[in-house]
């Protein structure tokens, strides 16, 4: 068994830090308690514009399977260069905490806007929940408009970097799908996690070897996070205690 | 391993008769005639409901129609949950043929999460898959297969096949002997009752002693009411594929044998009927 399996006591743990920490930041984290349950989520609420390609109606020809549906839009559209301010994604541990910008107001950060959208305002939910499947942290999140209408898969998929869309389209659904919120039983978009573990792995041992402990829940948003406009401050990263009373060795899946 | 093969096919077959009746506030050119069929409990409300569609649209304008949703008496029916397991939950202990409505437009954002194809039935398929066997095998197994592997036990589930399907489901019903079980059992507990919509934890077949686990005591540590005590009346019944198990089936038999094709061990927690 891998030490650097999260188990659920280590991510109450890690979601507990990262309320302090954004408390003292005022970045709008809160931790919800679930129903008659210890179980619960981590939760912001962001304004954010974005340049999104409107579709309000999914199904407007009503034949149900309109075959484009399903597979992520604008994909012919190519990404020209953009000036995101979404750090490049990585897979190289050493990038991971380099990459962030500079605590980039989520505001500033605005989609590559396809030729017949429009910028708009919009609100995103963020939740973060444990997985006891998976072993790991899953986000969860839905967009709405001001006028309160949620936005399609197909409007999300529109706000993801095209730097990232371009990878993530090779296979839409391992990365952002629709699904149950198990705790609400609403439909939320979530970043798939199956692949999570092996993404944090090299990070988690990285750290280990260097006896630094480290956040997985706040370094994982921060490589996670952007693909679907939530910037985790890189302050959170200076905030992090340098010797905490959890280490990484006591993150040890404890056997239900 | 799974050997009883006829609980297997008798689980597979299970069918409910049902009528779908188009909503009255849907716009029609003629009356629409009531649509009946038989649903394969294992099988999903979006997947075998092209029939259906079909029927309302011949009365319907194009311009009328939105994505097709499905209610029962007032709660929208969730497509992605397998249809025995909504049946279960809402209409046990009701006459049949089970009454469905079925709606084109105002679709309930809220509720439901959209169908716009089979894909999207598959992924999430697929995934109900591939998170049992992260429980079962830490997705040792579902790793080692092949993508025609996959494909193989979504097209079983989508064609009906039986044999096509369990040729392949049978590797993920596999363990090591010495371990008399999965690592964990992939369940969900499904209420009525309250928001939440499903209890889904970790719990091993086997104790630490080394004795079998039951449906009962996986049952008393997620769901303790739902078992009655000795002198107390029944309120709750547990219903799995329509049926009461005793308590004191163990539990690994039960995930063998009565988990849905998703690999899952849908249990549903329902008011006992009180005539």
């Amino acid at each position: 068994m891998s030490w650097s399996v999260l188990d659920e006591e280590g991510f109450s743990r890690c979601c507990r830090l990262l309320v302090q920490q954004s408390q003292s930041l005022r970045d709008g984290w809160s931790w919800e308690p679930g129903q008659g349950s210890a179980e619960g989520y981590l939760r912001k609420t962001t304004l954010r514009t974005a340049a999104f390609t409107s579709r309000p109606e999914r199904e407007p020809e009503g034949s149900g399977a309109a075959p484009e549906q399903h597979t992520a839009p604008g994909r012919a559209e190519e990404p020209s260069q953009s000036d995101l301010a979404a750090p490049a994604a990585s897979g190289d541990a050493d990038d991971l905490t380099g990459a962030e910008d500079d605590g980039a107001d989520e505001d500033d950060w605005v989609c590559r806007a396809p030729a017949e959208s429009s910028s708009r305002v919009l609100q995103y939910e963020y939740h973060v929940l444990y997985s006891c499947s998976y072993s790991v942290p899953v986000l969860y999140f839905r967009a709405f408009t001001l006028e309160g209408r949620s936005l399609s898969l197909d409007e999300v998929w529109s706000c993801v970097p095209p730097q990232y869309r371009a990878r993530l389209q090779q296979s839409p659904w391992n990365t952002i799908t629709q699904q149950e919120h198990p705790l609400l039983g609403q439909p939320f978009f979530l970043v798939h996690p199956c692949r999570t573990d092996e993404l944090m792995r090299p990070v988690m041992q990285a750290a280990q070897q260097q006896l630094r402990w480290v956040n997985y829940v706040v370094t994982w948003l921060s490589m996670v996070g952007p693909l679907v406009g939530l910037e985790m401050p890189l302050s959170y990263a200076a905030l992090s205690p340098q010797s905490p009373t959890a280490t990484a060795a006591e993150q040890e899946p404890s056997e239900a | 391993m799974a050997d009883d093969k006829d609980v297997l096919r008798d689980v597979w077959f299970g069918r409910i008769p049902t009528c779908f009746t188009l909503h009255q506030d849907e716009v029609t050119e003629r009356e629409a005639e009531p649509f009946y069929l038989l649903l394969p409990r294992v099988s999903y409300l979006t997947l075998v409901t092209d029939k259906v569609k079909k029927h309302f649209l011949k009365v319907m304008k194009a311009e009328d129609v939105e994505e097709m949703w499905f209610e029962y008496e007032g709660t929208p029916l969730k497509w992605h949950y397998p249809i025995g397991v909504l049946f279960d939950l809402h209409a046990s202990n009701t006459a049949l043929p089970w009454s469905i409505t079925v709606h084109f437009k105002d679709f309930p954002e809220r509720d439901l999460l959209h169908c716009p194809s089979n894909s999207v039935i598959e992924a999430h398929f697929m995934s109900s898959i591939k998170e049992a066997d992260a429980l079962k095998h830490k997705s040792q197994v579902i790793n080692d297969m092949q993508k025609k592997d996959h494909k193989q036990l979504w097209m079983g589930l989508q064609n009906d096949k039986f044999d096509q399907f369990w040729a392949m489901n049978r590797k993920l019903m596999e363990y090591p002997t010495e371990e008399g079980g999965f690592r964990y059992i992939p369940f969900r507990i499904y209420q009525t009752m309250s928001d939440r919509p499903f209890i889904q934890k970790l719990f091993r077949p086997v104790s630490s002693e080394g004795h079998a686990h039951t449906l009962g005591d996986l049952l008393k540590e997620m769901y303790p009411a739902a078992i009655p005590h000795d002198d107390e009346v029944k309120r709750l019944q547990v219903v799995i594929h329509g049926i009461e198990p005793l308590l004191d089936t163990p539990l690994q038999w039960l995930s063998e044998h009565l988990s849905h094709p998703d690999n899952f061990l849908h249990i549903c927690v329902i008011p006992a009927p009180t005539d």
